[in-house]
């Protein structure tokens, strides 16, 4: 910041050090590069902090100010703000693993196959995606049963509470996709099975195996149909409503609070 | 729009107007939210990357059309649908059940509208008793009816084995009895869907009633009782609609009217109950009670599916589950 008044030499080592500390905080927050990145300066006062929350578009997503009893553990258990945080990691780790996996069924096994022995940290690639993605359905539940039992779905919220129900059933559809990618015993009559429910729907079974699953048995059709909507479609859907859910908390007014 | 109808709903909360916000109640996202946002995301990666470093995903051997696994289940979250095949018709089970529970999921908020008791957590009288009570009651409902029906060991199986076996030769059974498959050992109703196909009986029926040997046959003479005008047909698109179409009654007993008013009774039966007691007041009690239950039943079938259903779905102990992986 600019020095307005010189301070003289300094009087003793307590000083000094305060100096070149301020020095250095300088050189870090103030050059003209951070200042480029980040308009509000260093979040240590109340000002900045509000800034930096508003100037973010990453932290933009959270008021500046928030009610006391709302970051209560408690509240939330932060569950809505994990299930979130698995939808990024299953990202990141699903982006890493499309570099090995071909989606078809001659070599979608040995894919995965290989992926687990011939690539550095593969396996726990795919291990972390696989537990994070349970991870994710069992979180979305438990957020539901959090915003069922604070009765936050009541007015003003209904929508919101219609948007999180249809964020419920991407989780499931993204999560059973996925579950055929890997071609193997498990994948292919698991999904078999869920073939079978959709062709039990009146009227439409038919049309529901020949759409969603690409045929009446699980085959070759099915693989790339899943491995589009696992990778592409479902995620964009995805993405698409979780904002309007995050805009939506915002436009409610914040999250539920008693009258 | 929407606002002049919520104003005019509720005149009361204008009468009252709400307390202007206090600044002194409220703290600064960052540090006191983004900080706890922070750490809960580190607990989670650590825990999930040491989670994975010890636990690997599981890789069976290659899909292989030819070999079905025994048993071969669908995911943990869909067990409970594939459980439910076992009981009843498989459009409701695996389709029009689920559908009619996310469309009850989603029309919660239209129906309970009032604002009393949000954002603070079981925030009405009853709240708190409502959800264990359901809770428990739906564990048992769905424990007892599981262990009543379908698979060998259930209660029904052992409660049936003494009606007698189906005599092939017979041109009508007379008093109930149970065809058993060729070679097979007699077992009594294996699930209540037995009840439209191996339980026969007849009784005797007028002839000029639509039966022409004077015996009325189940299931043999109600498995295609024509709906009315069945011969006109219609095409619309791929559809083929009322081509034909002839009510199998057994089997709509057995596998649709059995299954779903038992389920439904039992849920009329506690929401009464609770009523009588006078813990369910509201709309909110009543909702309480319908989700808890739901959601209970919902884990506890996939417990079941994944727990207790061996080779050919029956009904097991843990740990004498089994797969053969084909
Ligand atoms: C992918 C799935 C979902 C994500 C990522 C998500 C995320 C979030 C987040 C971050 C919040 C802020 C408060 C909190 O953390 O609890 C929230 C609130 C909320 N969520 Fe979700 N959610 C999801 C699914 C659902 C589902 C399934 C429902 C209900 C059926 C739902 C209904 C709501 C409602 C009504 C609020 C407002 C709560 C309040 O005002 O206290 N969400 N959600």
């Amino acid at each position: 910041m600019a020095v307005t008044e010189d301070p003289g030499k300094p009087r003793n080592l307590a000083e000094r050090v305060q100096r070149l500390q301020d020095r250095v905080y300088s050189a870090i927050f103030h050059n003209y590069v951070w200042q480029s990145i980040f308009r509000s300066g260093y979040p240590n006062t109340p000002r900045n902090q509000m800034l930096v929350v508003a100037t973010n578009i990453f932290l933009h997503l959270h008021p500046t100010r928030i009610h006391r009893t709302h970051v209560k553990i408690t509240h939330t258990y932060c569950l809505g703000g994990l299930t979130f945080f698995m939808f990024l990691i299953l990202t990141v780790t699903g982006v890493l693993l499309m570099f090995y996996y071909v989606p078809s069924v001659d070599s979608a096994y040995q894919d995965i196959a290989a992926l687990e022995t011939n690539v550095k940290f593969g396996l726990l690639m795919r291990n972390m995606h696989r537990w994070t993605a349970h991870a994710m359905v069992i979180l979305v539940f438990l957020h539901m049963m959090r915003v069922f039992y604070t009765g936050a779905y009541k007015p003003p919220r209904e929508f919101n509470w219609v948007v999180g129900v249809i964020l419920l059933v991407l989780t499931l559809v993204l999560s059973f996709t996925g579950y055929l990618l890997p071609w193997d015993q498990l994948a292919l009559w698991a999904v078999t099975v869920g073939h079978g429910i959709g062709g039990s729907a009146p009227f439409f079974g038919d049309e529901t195996q020949l759409i969603v699953f690409g045929g009446f048995e699980v085959g070759p059709s099915t693989l790339i149909r899943f491995y589009t909507l696992h990778v592409i479609a479902l995620p964009i859907i995805a993405a698409v409503f979780m904002s309007v859910h995050f805009w939506r908390i915002r436009r409610d007014g914040g999250m539920a609070r008693p009258l | 729009m929407a606002v002049e109808t919520r104003a005019a709903a509720q005149p009361a909360a204008k009468a009252r107007p709400r307390p202007k916000r206090q600044r002194e109640e409220e703290v600064l996202v960052w540090p006191d939210l983004v900080f706890v946002e922070f750490i809960a995301a580190v607990v989670f990666t650590i825990t999930f990357l040491m989670l994975s470093v010890f636990i690997n995903a599981p890789l069976l051997n290659r899909a292989n059309p030819e070999l079905t696994p025994n048993p071969s289940k669908a995911p943990w979250y869909f067990l409970n649908l594939q459980e439910l095949l076992l009981h009843m018709d498989k459009a409701w089970a695996g389709v029009l059940l689920p559908t009619i529970a996310l469309g009850f999921f989603a029309s919660i908020p239209y129906v309970d509208r009032s604002r009393a008791g949000q954002g603070v957590w079981f925030g009405s009288k009853h709240a708190v008793r409502l959800t264990l009570v359901s809770a428990a009651y739906s564990v048992i409902i769905v424990g007892a009816l599981v262990s009543f029906d379908a698979g060998e060991r259930t209660y029904a199986e052992r409660l049936t084995r003494w009606i007698p076996s189906c005599n092939a030769e017979a041109q009508h059974q007379g008093t109930p009895c149970l065809q058993d498959a060729e070679g097979e050992e007699h077992t009594g109703l294996l699930s209540t869907k037995d009840i439209s196909k191996r339980l026969e009986f007849s009784v005797p029926w007028p002839n000029f009633l639509g039966v022409d040997d004077s015996n009325l046959d189940w299931p043999r003479d109600l498995d295609r009782i024509p709906v009315p005008f069945n011969n006109i047909c219609g095409n619309v698109g791929s559809f083929h609609l009322w081509c034909d179409m002839n009510l199998n009654i057994p089997s709509i007993m057995a596998e649709q009217v059995i299954p779903l008013s038992t389920v439904a009774g039992f849920a009329v039966a506690i929401i009464y109950v609770l009523f009588r007691v006078g813990w369910l007041r509201t709309k909110r009690d009543l909702f309480i009670v319908m989700f808890t239950a739901v959601l209970v039943a919902y884990l506890a079938l996939s417990m079941v599916g994944s727990f207790f259903r061996g080779e050919g779905q029956n009904l097991i102990w843990p740990w004498e589950i089994k797969v053969d992986e084909g």
